[in-house]
């Protein structure tokens, strides 16, 4: 039998009232509020005023952002959004798992770029118990990294143009969206989740056919990218979608703490693999794109241009793995996985996988760390608490897709209806992330 | 000879929560480390401005984290912003120290982009006052964090223009990352919608746990059929 006693749910019928009673009060809008009130004012005579919720199941919202956005004619008057519709409690599962256990689970939240987040699971950690990772790692850890910032960037580009009506720059960018998730099948053994960041290394080492896919994709791209731009850069219909859209100031992205190619399209240079260089980005040469202007425009050249700066790194980093050999994983049983040829063969091996798998790495008690990496979103940190044992005490992600969309609604007041869609392309959220 | 006369072969006694401990050597010098996160000199402005209102600073990683009095959090934010350039708030999030007195912990994650530094501002919270100061009025972005830290842990910010849940609908009353909240959720705390077009609420998130079969979309909803 059910724990529940209650029967009777024609009372909670009205699915979540009290939510979205909540949300109509934040948004102040007398017309629907009055009208609802039936206390006889005075509604809006001409019927300019329109409350419309967009989302959450919506094309447009690139999953499933709500967006209740009080209309005056076309204009927006205020915008308040809606998310924690995906919301899952990742902090919370991370508190019952083990450091390694929970990797996977970052593969779920920036989804378009997995990769990213798995680097980013496993720096905090390792610079929580202060583990050391093999240089060799370190390259191949970052070139994927570019990877899925590539990728990442190409599903912006071909949804913010599908939302702007062009569908064939759709069709372009997943044929190499397709080749990305080819290297990474290669590669990592699987197409989405990748989940190949290990704590103290990655799972496997590259092979000829990862580096031949690798090497021959970065030959192709350029010359796409350079068509794309060919075809978009001087297309008056798309600059016309987006210049002067969604214009934000340097002073004011920074107060509203937005992040990646949002704060660097107002001309903002803060980018962590300049600021804090992780992996070996201070052995690389590569330049930050930066915009002044702050508008989707902007933000859309801030973009393509890393595309192209992640091509570079790439080649670097695939010019380095020809010389930097060497184990791909910490040979240190307590701080990350043996090789499973010592699993399958040693006896000792097979305890040290047991226990890391049961136990895993356990960082000092008390410790508590903050690191971050440039995902392709912006910003994306991990705060980690250790209280000895090999379950984190508390894991606070600090996702970039979260701090962005914070500023999309003051983004939205002002804009017209038809900008909307545009707009939240431009902003480039990932719900899965921004929610937890 | 006796063995307890052996000092290497007298037993020793494990304590009974055994935990590995890391090397103190290890974490000394941590590869992991930044130079952004290096602020002492950050950290003693603070001190001197603050007074006895700086409780502790902990450096763990080359990571300072400072933490204050819970009624200067805002003073201490103001003076950082104002006076030491840290105009970028990246992120602020709750903690819960389960057992501990002053149960709650709010932390502040700071940013100056011009000079490249990075510092961590704490304030603690107990559970009979579980309120502080909001910082929305120095940094605007702490506007989603701090109803962030509110769903989760049920910490309020005094002055906050919009204290709403984040996540969570306002229906639910529970702040789920309290170490007491259950990991699988309270049953019926959160209904979800109709599992087929003719049904009512799901007060069960778990119904096969709790020993029932709700219909499953596609099937077909049997109806009684009036045989009068």
């Amino acid at each position: 039998m059910s724990s529940i006693s209650q029967t009777d749910w024609s009372e909670t019928l009205k699915f979540w009232p009290r939510h979205n009673e909540a949300l109509y009060r934040r948004l102040e809008s007398k017309h629907s509020w009055l009208e609802h009130s039936g206390d006889g004012a005075p509604v809006d005579p001409l019927e300019n005023q329109m409350v419309l919720n967009i989302g959450p199941q919506h094309p447009a919202t690139h999953g499933v952002l709500r967006c209740v956005v009080q209309l005056d004619g076309e204009t927006i008057q205020k915008c308040v959004l809606d998310i924690g519709y995906l919301h899952r409690g990742v902090e919370k599962i991370a508190e019952n798992k083990t450091y390694q256990e929970f990797m996977p689970y970052t593969d779920r939240m920036d989804y378009l770029s997995p990769y990213s987040n798995n680097v980013a699971w496993c720096l905090a950690v390792e610079k929580l118990a202060a583990i050391e990772v093999p240089e060799r790692a370190q390259w191949i850890r970052m070139m994927m990294s570019e990877l899925a910032r590539i990728s990442s960037h190409l599903l912006w580009m071909g949804v913010g143009l599908m939302d702007a009506g062009a569908v064939s720059v759709f069709l372009w960018a997943f044929q190499f969206r397709e080749d990305i998730y080819t290297i990474f099948d290669e590669v990592t053994g699987a197409r989405l989740t990748v989940s190949h960041a290990r704590i103290g290394g990655v799972a496997t080492d590259l092979n000829d056919t990862g580096i031949n896919l690798i090497t021959d994709f970065v030959q192709r791209l350029p010359a796409a990218i350079t068509g794309w731009e060919n075809l978009l850069n001087r297309n008056r219909i798309w600059i016309d979608r987006n210049v002067g859209i969604g214009v934000m100031t340097g002073e004011e992205v920074v107060a509203r703490g937005m992040t990646g190619p949002n704060l660097r399209g107002s001309g903002v240079a803060y980018d962590i693999r300049h600021f804090e260089p992780y992996l070996k980005y201070n052995e690389v040469d590569f330049n930050i794109p930066i915009r002044t202007e702050g508008d989707a425009l902007a933000r859309y050249f801030v973009r393509l241009d890393e595309m192209k700066e992640s091509i570079k790194i790439i080649r670097q980093c695939l010019e380095k793995l020809k010389t930097v050999k060497g184990p791909v994983r910490t040979d240190d049983a307590k701080r990350a996985y043996p090789n499973k040829d010592e699993v399958y063969y040693s006896m000792e091996g097979l305890i040290h996988d047991f226990m890391y798998t049961d136990t895993g790495v356990a960082p000092p008690k008390g410790a508590a760390v903050y690191h971050a990496i440039e995902a392709p979103k912006g910003e994306l940190g991990f705060y980690l608490e250790s209280d000895g044992t090999g379950n984190p005490w508390r894991a606070k992600m600090n996702s970039p897709s979260f701090t962005n969309l914070q500023g999309l609604e003051e983004m939205m007041v002002g804009a017209h209806m038809g900008d909307m869609v545009i707009l939240i392309g431009t902003v480039d959220p990932v719900l899965g992330e921004a929610d937890k | 000879m006796a063995v307890a006369d052996n000092p290497i072969k007298a037993p020793k006694t494990l304590p009974f929560s055994f935990v590995p401990q890391e090397p103190e050597t290890a974490v000394a010098n941590n590869p992991h480390a930044k130079a952004s996160t290096q602020v002492a000199d950050i950290v003693k402005a603070l001190e001197s401005e603050l007074g006895d209102a700086v409780h502790e600073t902990v450096v763990y990683a080359g990571e300072h984290t400072v933490r204050v009095a819970r009624d200067r959090i805002e003073d201490a934010c103001r003076f950082l912003k104002e006076a030491l350039g840290f105009l970028y708030l990246v992120d602020i999030g709750g903690s819960d120290r389960f057992t501990e007195d002053d149960r709650y912990e709010v932390f502040y994650n700071l940013v100056n982009i011009t000079e490249g530094k990075r510092i961590r501002l704490k304030v603690r919270v107990d559970e009979s006052d579980m309120t502080v100061r909001t910082v929305t009025g120095v940094y605007p972005a702490a506007n989603w964090n701090e109803r962030e830290c509110w769903d989760m842990f049920g910490i309020s910010f005094e002055g906050h223009p919009d204290m709403r849940r984040m996540f969570m609908p306002e229906d639910f009353e529970y702040y789920p990352l309290r170490k007491e909240f259950p990991l699988l959720g309270v049953p019926g705390s959160l209904p979800l919608p109709p599992q087929a077009p003719t049904g009512t609420l799901t007060p069960d998130p778990f119904p096969a746990a709790h020993g029932h079969k709700p219909p499953k979309s596609f099937e077909e909803v049997k109806i009684e059929e009036d045989k009068g």
